[in-house]
């Protein structure tokens, strides 16, 4: 008899072909007040993190982006005001539910003409080899089952030279804010939770999976074995959130 | 031709080194984005320099300041809602159309007065002129419609009367400044004869552009020749 392969889900084992539907229903769950619970949980500061991510994206006018569990489409929505009517911005997520509240919100706010929306999963992008100038994925990679293969799969469609960006939860760096972070995370998150979306499971499963998640020397080494060159982090916040930048050699 | 002369550290800095004094990239973006909420907010009242910009949009002035050290960007846009983006390029990625760099209080003044040269300010240019001339006349010539900031925050009728008094204090404040400035300006050039005028200065700096771009026509001809 042959062992099945298991993953992570949170703080459970499940099956490796269990997650992506455990994952989406979490997000199918959240995906309606997703923008106000970020706000709520982060005090507004992940529009911080996401203005930081995108200066340095280095991207400018005529670039091709694909902005990976892209979820609402706050990446995608700034990108498309940088890029301009000769660049190209590829919203993608694996969830529909996700992606639907995200193509309303970017037509709501009137990005459109080069904006397309797409439903990809990271581990197997449906893009030709080297298209993108860059690539972000903002709080999408901890839930993404196999990381190393996303890895390699966005390597392959970045143009030689094209950038990599992992915003993504990360360890803080003193241990008194990572006592403070892990009380708000396990006891007020899922509280919020509870009261604004009824579904308190959803931001448990969020809190755990980012204790899971790589550390920052973690990740880089991940990135690293993909094959990208001249990888780096900036800690953000103390380290509750770090930004991987990495480059197609 | 601009320089491609590394510019000093932006603010926010890498976390790779450890031993670096670092400021969190939180915060340094936290005061970049509230810099670019205020200008924008107050480009909303004034049309004529948001036009202005437009026509710029795409060009970056980097504005460097050597004390305290950090680098910021400004670069002019014509989407809606935003006139003028500023940010930090940690990583030195983007090209710059002109790069300015002295000591923050200088480059301060020179935004400030009304001079056409640089020199003696402590500041020193890199790339074109022209967008930094621009950028600096756009500043002199803002005209931010404090009345309809007004009206929109506390109603028209008390909007209109407030921004007539403002309008009748500002306009009499600037007259004193502009006579005082201009009786100076004519006893050192007319009667001490210690300056030149401004326009000849102005005519000066005009050779000095048409001959800077000669040089670098001629520096591409004598490139062709040598690779020809």
């Amino acid at each position: 008899m042959t062992e099945k392969k298991t993953t992570h889900f949170g703080y459970e084992e499940v099956a490796v072909d269990e997650k992506a539907g455990r994952v989406a229903d979490v997000f199918h769950s959240v995906a309606a007040k997703y923008d106000l619970m970020n706000d709520l949980m982060s005090a507004g500061v992940h529009r911080l993190w996401k203005r930081f991510t995108i200066e340095v994206s280095g991207v400018r006018a005529g670039d091709k982006v694909l902005d990976i569990a892209g979820g609402t489409g706050d990446l995608s929505f700034k990108f498309s005001r940088i890029v301009g009517e000769n660049g190209l911005v590829v919203l993608a997520d694996i969830n529909e539910s996700m992606l639907k509240v995200g193509r309303d919100r970017l037509l709501d706010r009137g990005a459109a003409g080069n904006v397309v929306v797409s439903q990809a999963d990271a581990q197997f992008l449906p893009y030709a080899d080297n298209t993108f100038d860059c690539i972000t994925i903002a709080f999408g990679l901890r839930n993404v089952t196999d990381k190393d293969l996303a890895l390699r799969s966005m390597l392959r469609v970045l143009k030689p030279g094209g950038r990599l960006l992992v915003l993504e939860f990360s360890k803080p760096k003193s241990s008194l804010l990572g006592k403070v972070y892990d009380t708000y995370s396990f006891k007020l998150l899922p509280f919020m939770g509870k009261v604004i979306t009824d579904d308190a499971d959803s931001y448990r499963y969020l809190a755990e999976s980012i204790r899971m998640h790589p550390d920052q020397q973690t990740l880089k080494n991940m990135m690293d074995e993909a094959g990208f060159g001249e990888t780096k982090f900036y800690n953000m916040t103390g380290g509750i959130v770090a930004l991987h930048k990495g480059i197609k050699p | 031709m601009l320089s491609t002369k590394a510019l000093s550290p932006s603010i926010p800095m890498d976390d790779n080194a450890p031993n670096q004094s670092t400021l969190d990239p939180t915060l340094s973006t936290a005061a970049l984005a509230a810099l670019e909420s205020a200008i924008n907010a107050a480009l909303k009242y004034d049309p004529g320099t948001r036009s202005a910009l437009a026509k710029l949009a795409g060009q970056i002035l980097a504005v460097e300041s050597t004390q305290p050290p950090f680098t910021i960007y400004l670069q002019a846009t014509k989407t809606e809602n935003q006139s003028l983006r500023v940010f930090a390029d940690p990583d030195q990625q983007c090209s710059p159309t002109t790069h300015l760099s002295g000591p923050f209080l200088a480059i301060a003044a020179l935004a400030l007065k009304d001079s056409s040269t640089l020199a003696n300010s402590g500041v020193t240019v890199m790339g074109s002129t022209a967008l930094l001339s621009d950028m600096q006349t756009l500043l002199k010539q803002m005209d931010i419609d404090w009345e309809d900031a007004l009206n929109q925050l506390m109603g028209d009728l008390l909007g209109h009367s407030l921004a007539n008094r403002i309008r009748s204090l500002a306009g009499w404040a600037q007259h004193r400044i502009l006579s005082g400035q201009r009786l100076v300006s004519e006893y050192l050039t007319e009667e001490l004869k210690s300056l030149p005028a401004k326009p000849e200065l102005e005519s000066f700096y005009q050779e000095v552009d048409e001959l800077r771009m000669s040089v670098d026509r001629l520096e591409q001809r004598i490139a062709r020749i040598i690779k020809t």
